[in-house]
């Protein structure tokens, strides 16, 4: 059996017309913008072609796309540029427990500086709570920051009732999104959304790893990050490889043909999982929301009375890669702080698992998942004292 | 296949020794908690007369390691004394599973843990020896038990117990952890795990 591949959250497998469309630009056209010569003229037409490019799929201006070596790269390109360059508008930064490590890790960073940030819990289905975002805003509120579609759980936030919320305030409170996960897998106008700032990445939509770009709307100055040289972008200073970025909009370009379509046939294979598991394991409960309130490529599940670190160790003896939650297998033997935020157990976040697909998997490729998972999970149970304990309480239960 | 795991963890782990309950056993005991981790239970069969272990077998609720070092140990207790199985050190089980990661390290802990607790605990319900009497010595035994998970060793070894004091029910510790840590919060959990199992500590003061 081939490798099956179920985490491309993490990262995804680079498309081979990707690959293709990036070779000439390591072989012969490899040049950096220059004035006036011909090879440098025809790098800026390029890399000026692959920003119309990504542009297009945001319904944006051009001018607006600046590309950053990754996505933790320009969420710390428009975070701490943003409020070095703003803290005279206002110190206080709202964002949830439940974002992305990169805007926690800037939030906490900005409040050992002197901001003040308000932490906004999330509901049982992480759907970060708008009634203490209401509450929340304030004269000194600057910014704003959430992920689109939650990492770990697949939660789409309600953009359009976010913008309607920041809306009410006297002032305009800057929005800033990481969108890595969720671009390319929902549609995404961040001008209809009320987003002034957005995150994307190459490599989790079949693109090279180490290219992103920020969306940054016309009219905001953000301070300078990175001091150096401006080859490609102002505030991404020094070089960037010309190659990945053309091979970003290519994957762009392969994303968006028909995204409908593809849309569909990721939340297809996740809706399978999700109904297989649930008609054939006991004991399970589903991490996030389910329907389109979710992004297409996640499902993530917990598994009652079992550790999801022997899991994905037992599914990767067997050529299948997943994620889990479990503080087993995280670096700090910390459990999700995601799962643990919206309420679960440290047990159910311990056996949660978390399968995030693409457009090259297919739905064999699930069934035999599904099959293999079906013997681990009652393997494991059977070695589980927990699921002993809940068998002779069933009993015991029984016999009164 | 290339994993952070011995062919011999992987072994154990997918074809687990002396696993499930001992319908018959003298003896069964449990450490570890699903609340903030892992849990393992042991059952031993002891012939009264020899104190042999004679049949021995686990359960667990874990990870890959926690599985792999809960069988190994029952391979490794089985047809031993009380007295020599008592000895066994979790740094000789993780060597007979061809070593562990640093970080899984207190997963043989755990397992040693759990056969030496059902090892007293038959030698107090048969009368063996007596229970152990709470002293500050006995915390810092325990204390013992709980690996850094940085470098595999546990904190009393790395002298990376700084204070310890026990006065009216009360535990104060100072544990030497740098701020930067990301381990801090799961060693503070361990020394609280380990400690709360004694009904004589009523609170622990734990600084770092």
């Amino acid at each position: 059996m081939k490798k099956i591949y179920f985490d491309n959250c993490l990262t995804s497998k680079t498309d081979k017309k990707v690959v293709t469309e990036m070779i000439p630009y390591f072989t012969e056209k490899y040049y950096f913008p220059e004035n006036f010569v011909s090879i440098g003229t025809q790098a800026s037409s390029d890399i000026d072609k692959s920003k119309k490019i990504i542009a297009d799929s945001l319904n944006v201006d051009k001018s607006e796309i600046h590309f950053t070596t990754g996505g933790t790269s320009a969420n710390n390109l428009a975070i701490k540029g943003f409020l070095t360059a703003n803290s005279n508008k206002g110190t206080h930064i709202i964002c949830s427990i439940i974002d992305y490590p990169d805007i926690l890790t800037n939030a906490s960073f900005f409040e050992k500086s002197g901001f003040e940030v308000t932490y906004l819990s999330a509901d049982w289905d992480g759907r970060i709570n708008l009634e203490e975002l209401k509450a929340a805003l304030r004269p000194d509120t600057v910014l704003f920051m959430t992920t689109l579609s939650n990492h770990t759980m697949g939660t789409i936030q309600d953009m359009p009732k976010i913008k309607e919320i920041l809306s009410t305030s006297d002032h305009h409170i800057y929005t800033h999104v990481d969108a890595c996960e969720a671009y390319a897998r929902m549609h995404i106008d961040p001008k209809e959304m009320g987003i002034d700032m957005m995150s994307i990445s190459a490599h989790k939509i079949h693109g090279p790893q180490g290219i992103g770009a920020l969306y940054l709307r016309k009219g905001i100055n953000l301070g300078q990050i990175k001091h150096g040289i401006d080859r490609i972008d102002r505030y991404e200073t020094g070089g960037i490889s010309v190659a990945l970025i053309a091979g970003f909009a290519k994957a762009v370009e392969l994303a968006f043909d028909n995204l409908d379509e593809k849309i569909a046939y990721m939340r297809n294979l996740s809706n399978h999982l999700l109904e297989r598991v649930q008609n054939e394991i006991p004991h399970i409960i589903v991490n996030g929301a389910i329907g389109e309130e979710r992004i297409c490529h996640n499902m993530n599940i917990s598994f009652s009375f079992i550790e999801g670190e022997a899991i994905t160790v037992m599914l990767d003896l067997m050529n299948i890669n997943v994620a889990t939650g479990s503080a087993c297998a995280s670096k700090g033997l910390k459990a999700n702080y995601i799962l643990m935020g919206t309420g679960r157990t440290h047990e159910q976040s311990h056996g949660s698992i978390k399968f995030t697909f693409s457009r090259f998997n297919t739905i064999e490729e699930v069934d035999y998942t599904v099959d293999k998972l079906k013997e681990i999970v009652q393997t494991l149970r059977e070695r589980s004292p927990l699921y002993t304990d809940y068998k002779n309480q069933i009993k015991e239960n029984k016999g009164e | 296949m290339n994993t952070q795991y011995s062919q011999k963890v992987l072994d154990h782990f997918m074809h687990p020794r002396n696993l499930g309950i001992l319908e018959l056993a003298d003896v069964k005991a449990t450490e570890g908690s699903p609340a903030c981790g892992d849990q393992v239970s042991l059952y031993l069969k002891v012939n009264p007369k020899t104190m042999v272990i004679e049949d021995i077998s686990f359960q667990s609720y874990g990870c890959a390691s926690n599985i792999a070092t809960a069988s190994i140990i029952t391979e490794m207790a089985k047809g031993k004394t009380l007295d020599e199985a008592e000895k066994i050190t979790w740094k000789e089980s993780a060597d007979a599973l061809g070593g562990l990661p640093a970080v899984k390290m207190h997963c043989s802990v755990l397992a040693v843990d759990t056969l030496k607790s059902a090892i007293k605990k038959y030698k107090i319900e048969h009368h063996l020896i007596e229970k152990e009497k709470f002293s500050k010595d006995l915390i810092l035994k325990e204390l013992r038990s709980v690996v850094y998970p940085n470098v595999g060793e546990d904190i009393v070894s790395l002298k990376m117990v700084k204070y310890l004091s026990f006065d009216k029910g009360v535990v104060t510790i100072d544990l030497d952890v740098p701020s930067f840590d990301p381990m801090r919060d799961n060693i503070a959990e361990e020394v609280r795990e380990h400690l709360g199992k004694f009904p004589e500590i009523k609170d622990i003061k734990l600084t770092m």
